[in-house]
């Protein structure tokens, strides 16, 4: 009984940073239980919301996503007892650092997802691919990167001129 | 309107520094003292070690006096810290960033020796190092300081700074011009600092902060932040910069004056200085935390933002 999938004209990359002690497993639950949910979202699995480095999410963005997925275990419940109090304020400082270079922060969802809750991580993932899909192609930091490529003015004269002959 | 800065007090604490080093040095109470000489050009100072107490007098403080002495007492920097107790001279500034290594276990209070400075600013720049100090040439980071008098120090020399005229709060006052900008501004205008950087590594030589024996940013396998000197590793780089410093620095804005690309470098440390104060109560001051805000947490912190 599958519905008809929808077409869309702009299909957003979602890259989800999990701990693999609750988000992973809620992810998990929600495939055993053959929920749907979109297909955007890749993830990647960590042993805990603390070793997600910000450097992390900066690369993500460098090579393409468009949105960005970080989840953990609820307070209370990390495998490692602390790992995701510590994240909560890393990321808290991180999201102030992005939104001051200019980064749109509702391109990244930061959540608690434990390993029972597969309709939670549906919604979220969901929500978060909507959001993004609405608000279009992250391409700054993509630019930045085609620019580490190519530095050159595309549209100076001397190329324009080279353009032309051809 | 242009205002001049009353630095009389320097030359009594000049002699104050001589006087004190020449006797911990002759009593053995230290090794070496680490403060500021003469350089070449008129009125320019550089960072000197002296390890006798005949070389006292090249001792000096002026407002030239720009350097923030604790990076030689780092890890990085190795040999200084090994030979002993050490004396150092240091502005409220520079105390705010020792204070900080002794919180991270990099350097331990007996071994130093502190000498401290009453402090009532020192110039922005050493490109005109004998350019009177006003309210023009006056350091951004002297603007917003509230910490003229160094605190839990072995000496400091008896002279009160004179109070700062009202100065503007250059610092703050860009911030928040930022913070009004839509993030697109915002992007362009960080796009365009970050193009400039060059990726020397001066800002991080410099910090007293990034005392790490490999940076992440050298690392190549994997390698998490392009080394090139490119638009995209350059963003990387002052991302994990600001963000390895967050909750650290001092604000001696030492990173800034080094850059050659004149990069606004410490409007993203206190920037996040700021928002650290304001998340988590905590900011950089001179009594020694074993935790930062960001290397400790409170089971109810704020998680409005998490879903
Ligand atoms: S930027 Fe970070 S990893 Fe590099 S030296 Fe500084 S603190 Fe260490
Ligand atoms: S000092 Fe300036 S140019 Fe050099 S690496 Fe730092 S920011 Fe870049
Ligand atoms: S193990 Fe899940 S957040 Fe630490």
């Amino acid at each position: 009984m599958h519905v008809d999938k929808q077409k869309h004209t702009f299909e957003p990359k979602i890259i989800a940073f999990v701990c693999t002690w609750c988000t992973y497993a809620g992810a998990d639950l929600a495939g055993t239980s053959r929920m749907q949910y979109p297909s955007n979202v890749r993830v990647l699995k960590f042993p805990c919301t603390g070793r997600i480095d910000p450097v992390f999410i900066i690369k993500a963005f460098q090579q393409g996503a468009d949105g960005i997925l970080i989840s953990g275990c609820h307070p209370g419940d990390c495998h490692y007892i602390a790992g995701n109090y510590h994240a909560r304020r890393r990321f808290a400082a991180f999201r102030k650092l992005l939104e001051f270079i200019g980064v749109d922060l509702n391109r990244i969802q930061f959540s608690w997802v434990s390993a029972a809750e597969g309709g939670k991580w549906v919604e979220v993932v969901t929500d978060l691919t909507e959001r993004v899909r609405a608000m279009g192609p992250m391409v700054e930091f993509k630019d930045l990167v085609l620019e580490e490529q190519w530095s050159g003015n595309l549209n100076n004269p001397e190329l324009q001129a080279v353009y032309e002959a051809m | 309107m242009t205002q001049t800065i009353d630095i009389s007090s320097y030359s009594t604490i000049t002699d104050a520094i001589r006087s004190e080093a020449r006797r911990i040095l002759s009593d053995s109470t230290v090794s070496a003292v680490i403060g500021y000489t003469a350089g070449r050009r008129k009125g320019s100072t550089q960072p000197i070690v002296i390890t006798t107490a005949d070389d006292a007098d090249q001792l000096i403080f002026t407002a030239a006096c720009l350097n923030d002495l604790v990076v030689y007492l780092t890890k990085a920097k190795k040999d200084v810290p090994k030979s002993g107790r050490i004396g150092i001279v240091v502005k409220g500034c520079d105390l705010k960033a020792l204070v900080g290594l002794l919180g991270e276990s990099q350097l331990k209070r007996e071994n130093l020796y502190l000498i401290g400075i009453p402090c009532s600013g020192v110039l922005g720049s050493l490109l005109k190092p004998s350019a009177e100090l006003t309210t023009e040439t006056i350091a951004s980071k002297c603007c917003e300081c509230s910490d003229q008098l160094p605190v839990g120090c072995d000496f400091v020399p008896t002279v009160t700074p004179a109070p700062l005229p009202d100065l503007e709060k250059r610092y703050a006052n860009e911030i928040a011009r930022l913070e009004a900008m839509t993030p697109s501004e915002r992007w362009e205008f960080w796009k365009e600092q970050f193009s400039k950087c060059i990726k020397c590594y001066a800002c991080r030589q410099v910090c007293p902060f990034c005392f790490c024996e490999q940076c992440l940013c050298d690392r190549n396998r994997p390698q998490m932040v392009e080394q090139t000197p490119r638009p995209s590793g350059n963003t990387a780089w002052h991302l994990v910069r600001a963000m390895h410093l967050a909750g650290r620095c001092a604000g001696c804005a030492e990173c800034e004056r080094v850059c050659p690309m004149d990069i606004p470098l410490n409007l993203l440390n206190r920037k996040m200085a700021k928002e650290l104060k304001e998340l988590f109560n905590s900011e950089a001051g001179f009594e020694v935390r074993d935790t930062g805000p960001l290397t400790s947490y409170r089971e109810d912190d704020d998680q409005s933002f998490i879903r």
